[in-house]
């Protein structure tokens, strides 16, 4: 299967689908590769859902401009996109003379990086914005919000589909060559590609393809991260996400965050993995959580709410020879022309997506002139949620499809009609927690105890599977072995 | 003298049955509530028997599978070949409870019935 | 807006029940209103046979005993409406359902709660390990093999000895998988004795007591779990660890009443059943809301649910014939091993029935009921386990005075 693509964007996570959209505004036939089953199963689905405000991005220059200018524009994308986000503001708490002090040297950065609207409060004002969070001095970060991280992926993936950009699923890229004809022979798992240009957008994989090609070599510094999904009835006592004061090196360890949809986040715990990929949970992080978890939302991080726990890793690398973690790198290289990489993009990446794919345009635009796509629409509609409509507006769906009139996700609310589309996505997704992502059935806190029957016989009817065939989220995820009988 | 304990599962008291016995003749029995118990021990220590269900392939009802059940317990070493006669089943809706899939299944004198009314999908 | 006297949510075993007794009762306005396309509730999966025995005196297959009473209530000509959800209700009883016809808003003078459990997941546990394909909640996996024809293993271990649990390791092994082991946290079994000895010691299914699951190893599918030895305290015995492979873990862990619904009324909750918190009429402290079955407590055996909602319905049909019930300010507390009882409190001028189930398992006790110094009822018991309800009746006269009811089981 070999067509020549005029820009191969090798990884569809939040980065890569932007720079899709990005580049789908001009006359290109554009593909993505991704090595899973969907846009949101790397570190893109996996991580907080913060619109982070700039004010932690250290010393980084351009992870702190991309980190201020995605945060600055995200109520229009969230609007253009129809990705479910609440400017909630974010509290960094402190106790104790130490961590006053860290505070106040972040709140002076703050001020340096020109994060907007910072101010330092104490515990009477902490109580104010947030009742049920504790601490004896805070950072208020008024510019921090919060968002659906793999909405926003899908969101920004199917813009770009819509747009004509190709997606294809379970190509993890095994080569790239430079051909006499100047285009990028791009071998994957299953298949070849051809492409005048090729964006290096591999999340935690990118050290490895700009290695192939021919960029800097950068060491995976991976940072592991445990986070708890507590019930929404934790989630009624919190309205803002509560950190605590960074560490040394700037991170900031198991923090307190509410969701979009209700939910309450508890995490992530750090650790140090070096090259290695780790999805599990351990008791440690687990117990963690539950002890730094009440220090920050006294009284609702308990047993009883919990409803699932995920693991993100952060896709650090640091530079061989200085040993540091490098800031977002958005390469290109006159020896290595047609190729942009992007290494190094770490957390703010879910911010910083769109800023850093109109880098990309720019590098790309650098060595060649683009002519603007007429068709481009920025504005792309989800799935509209039931759960979410006043009742006259759900009357009105049920009676346009009946579909509506059955709910599949008891627990989330979510109807037939909900899971028929997300069955049905544009960028053929096929996956169980494909459908999951795209609707939130199974999400509650049955945990698909109720609707994972309905969810497989629908995927069975809808797209002609055999029930051996149907995938939890990737290759090898089997759910059934066969039939019964 | 042999003694031994058993747990009843003919009804869900589940009692704890502690008897004495040599052979298949019970010297002391105690722990049951009722005299069903004694039957269960004596059935036990002769010739165990169970009931099993399962299901059968059905076509033209809104589920692939109709659950089935014995009428009569069968000796518990039969239990595998009577599985596999319950396999090779099929069965068209509709159906209903009660209807016989298979009669005498292994000559075992029990018949496999359905127990689900199942219409046929129109 | 419909208006109705009676709205039941959920047509299993407890609102089929409460339905056909109304009806007797003389109230005529009904409806019934189930979720799925069909009434009987998670019976229609419960293939296995050993329903029935107390209240037809006879052993049923689950979808045999559903029958009989959906039969019953389409005798009776009470009305349901199938694939239908609430997706609310309010504290002045209007009850919202989604409906392939539109959504439906009736206006009810009772609401009588019978929306069943949940059963506890994974998540909710928090197990250490990778999150794989082929882990399954016992009645999930259930439903995928008993109605949907879909097999989900083939190597299978367990986690917890719950009853869902045990009748799956069964199902399992007929259906040609293989168990190789049954994990219980508890030194004693969560499930009915008879099950274990007809589902697991039937099939030399092995039973670990004291053991736990403490990790999930396998990405994309589970390949093994490693389950250890814990302690009086449930904490891991360090050394004990061993590594069990397996395609696929169940996991029968504990069923939950499912009390969304409840909560969206005002209904106050039980920390300890999960349940509404109900008087000897089963009527929940929002007046003309009561509930019954699963949804209150949850019970071992469905004819106790059964049982429990035709009782309810006297309450029901009192309160809609006398516009109220006597209020009822005699709390019932549980003493020293009772996990719960239900009612939670009581008028004191009628009969009731008591429900309840011990904490740990005794032999040779008593069930002693009292009121200050005054002793109600002292029942001599041979055993008590968690596994099995406890039922007992009251007279009304046994209540002396206003002074709290404990219940309590003496060694």
């Amino acid at each position: 299967m070999e067509k020549l693509y005029d820009v191969a964007i090798i990884g569809g996570g939040v980065i890569g689908s932007a720079v899709a959209r990005e580049l789908s505004r001009y006359q290109l036939k554009i593909c993505v590769l991704e090595k899973e089953l969907d846009v949101c199963n790397g570190a893109s689905g996996r991580n907080t859902g913060l619109l982070h405000s700039g004010i932690l991005s250290g010393d980084h220059k351009l992870r702190t401009e991309c980190c201020l200018e995605g945060n600055a524009e995200f109520d229009q994308v969230a609007e253009e996109l129809d990705v479910p986000f609440r400017r909630s503001g974010k509290l960094i708490v402190g106790f104790g003379e130490e961590e006053k002090l860290c505070l106040e040297k972040l709140y002076e950065h703050g001020l340096q990086c020109k994060v907007p609207g910072i101010r330092m409060i104490g515990a009477d004002e902490i109580k104010k914005i947030e009742p049920n969070a504790d601490g004896e001095t805070a950072i208020y970060v008024p510019s921090a919000g919060i968002l659906c991280p793999y909405t926003y992926a899908i969101a920004l993936a199917e813009n770009a589909a819509q747009n004509g950009v190709h997606y294809h699923f379970d190509q993890e890229v095994t080569g790239i060559e430079k051909g006499a004809d100047g285009n990028y022979k791009i071998s994957t798992v299953k298949s070849h590609w051809t492409a005048r240009w090729v964006i290096n957008c591999a999340g935690l994989f990118a050290y490895r393809i700009s290695s192939m090609l021919g960029f800097g070599t950068y060491i995976p510094q991976r940072v592991k991260g445990e986070y708890e999904i507590l019930d929404k009835k934790a989630g009624k006592f919190l309205s803002i996400p509560i950190y605590p004061a960074p560490s040394e090196n700037g991170d900031c360890d198991i923090h307190i965050t509410p969701t979009v949809d209700g939910n309450v986040l508890v995490g992530p715990t750090l650790k140090e993995i070096g090259d290695e990929i780790d999805y599990s949970a351990t008791q440690e992080k687990i117990d963690e959580m539950m002890i730094q978890g009440a220090r920050l939302f006294p009284k609702h991080v308990k047993r009883e709410y919990f409803i699932r726990n995920y693991t993100g890793i952060f896709p650090y690398v640091v530079d061989p020879v200085t040993m540091q973690r490098v800031d977002f790198q958005i390469q290109s290289d006159p020896h290595i022309s047609h190729a942009v990489n992007l290494v190094g993009i770490s957390t703010p990446g879910l911010t910083s997506a769109l800023p850093i794919a109109r880098r990309v345009v720019v590098k790309v635009l650098e060595q060649e002139d683009l002519l603007p796509n007429p068709a481009f629409n920025p504005i792309r509609k989800g799935i509209i949620r039931f759960a979410d409509q006043t009742d006259e507006e759900k009357a009105r769906l049920i009676g346009e499809d009946p579909d509506y009139g059955e709910i599949y996700c008891r627990c989330e609310c979510v109807t037939k009609a909900e899971i028929k589309q997300a069955v049905h996505n544009i960028l053929g997704v096929s996956t169980v927690s494909g459908i999951k992502y795209r609707t939130r059935a199974t999400m509650g806190r049955c945990q698909g105890g109720y609707c994972e029957t309905r969810l497989t016989s629908m995927i069975e009817q809808e797209l002609h599977r055999d029930a051996k065939d149907i995938l939890l989220n990737q290759n090898g995820a089997y759910m059934f072995v066969g039939k019964v009988k | 003298m042999n003694s031994r304990t058993f747990t009843c599962i003919i009804c869900p008291n589940g009692c704890e049955i502690q008897v004495s016995y040599e052979g298949d003749k019970i010297h002391e029995i105690n722990g049951n509530k009722c005299k069903k118990g004694l039957q269960y021990v004596e059935q036990e220590l002769t010739d165990p028997r169970r009931t099993i269900a399962s299901s059968v392939r059905i076509k033209g009802a809104e589920l692939p599978l109709c659950s089935v059940r014995l009428t009569k317990p069968i000796p518990k070493k039969d239990i595998f070949s009577v599985m596999e006669k319950i396999n090779q089943a099929d069965l068209t809706a509709p159906v209903h409870i009660g209807d016989v899939v298979i009669k005498n299944v292994c000559g075992l004198d029990s018949d496999v019935i359905v127990t689900k009314d199942m219409e046929r999908l129109q | 807006m419909n208006r109705r006297d009676v709205v039941i949510i959920g047509g299993g075993p407890a609102g089929l029940a409460a339905a056909a007794a109304l009806k007797k009762a003389g109230i005529h306005d009904i409806l019934i209103v189930e979720r799925e396309k069909q009434l009987g509730g998670i019976l229609r999966q419960c293939i296995h046979d050993g329903f029935g025995l107390t209240r037809f005196g006879e052993t049923l297959s689950g979808p045999e005993y559903s029958q009989r009473f959906i039969n019953e209530v389409k005798d009776l000509q009470i009305e349901s409406i199938t694939n239908a959800t609430v997706i609310d209700l309010s504290n002045d009883k209007v009850v919202t359902i989604d409906t392939t016809e539109g959504l439906l808003k009736i206006q009810a003078r009772a609401v009588i709660l019978t929306m069943g459990c949940r059963e506890r997941t994974r998540g909710a546990l928090a197990i250490p390990g990778t999150r794989p394909a082929g882990i399954y909640n016992a009645g999930v996996a259930q439903s995928y093999m008993n109605l949907y024809n879909k097999m989900v293993g083939k190597n299978i271990v367990i986690m917890g000895s719950g009853d869902i649990g045990l009748i799956m390791a069964r199902r399992l092994t007929l259906e040609g998988a293989h168990v190789s082991a049954v994990f219980e946290i508890l030194p004693y079994p969560s499930g009915l004795p008879r099950n274990i000895e007809q589902c697991l010691n039937d099939y030399n299914i092995p039973l670990y007591l004291s053991h736990s699951v403490i990790d999930i190893k396998g990405d994309p599918r589970i390949e093994s779990v490693v389950a250890a030895q814990v302690d009086e305290k449930q904490k891991i015995i360090p050394g004990t660890e061993k590594e069990f492979p397996c395609d696929t873990l169940i996991l029968s862990v504990g069923l939950i009443p499912e009390n969304e619904l409840s909560l969206s009324a005002g209904v106050s909750l039980d920390g300890r059943t999960k349940g509404a918190i109900v008087d000897e009429n089963f009527q929940t402290d929002v007046p003309g809301i009561f509930a019954a079955g699963n949804v209150l407590h949850v019970h071992d055996l469905v004819d106790f649910v059964s049982l429990e909602a035709e009782k309810l319905a006297e309450g029901v049909s009192r309160y809609l014939k006398e516009g109220s019930l006597p209020e009822a300010d005699i709390p019932v507390e549980t003493g020293s091993n009772i996990g719960h009882v239900i009612p939670q409190k009581i008028s004191g001028t009628r009969d009731i029935q008591m429900s309840l189930r011990v904490r740990r398992p005794v032999k040779k006790c008593r069930l002693v009921i009292s009121q200050g110094s005054h002793t109600i009822k002292s029942i001599p018991m041979p055993k008590a386990i968690p596994a099995e309800m406890i039922q007992l009746q009251l007279k009304a006269d046994s209540f002396i005075s206003k002074e709290p009811v404990e219940v309590r089981i003496d060694e």
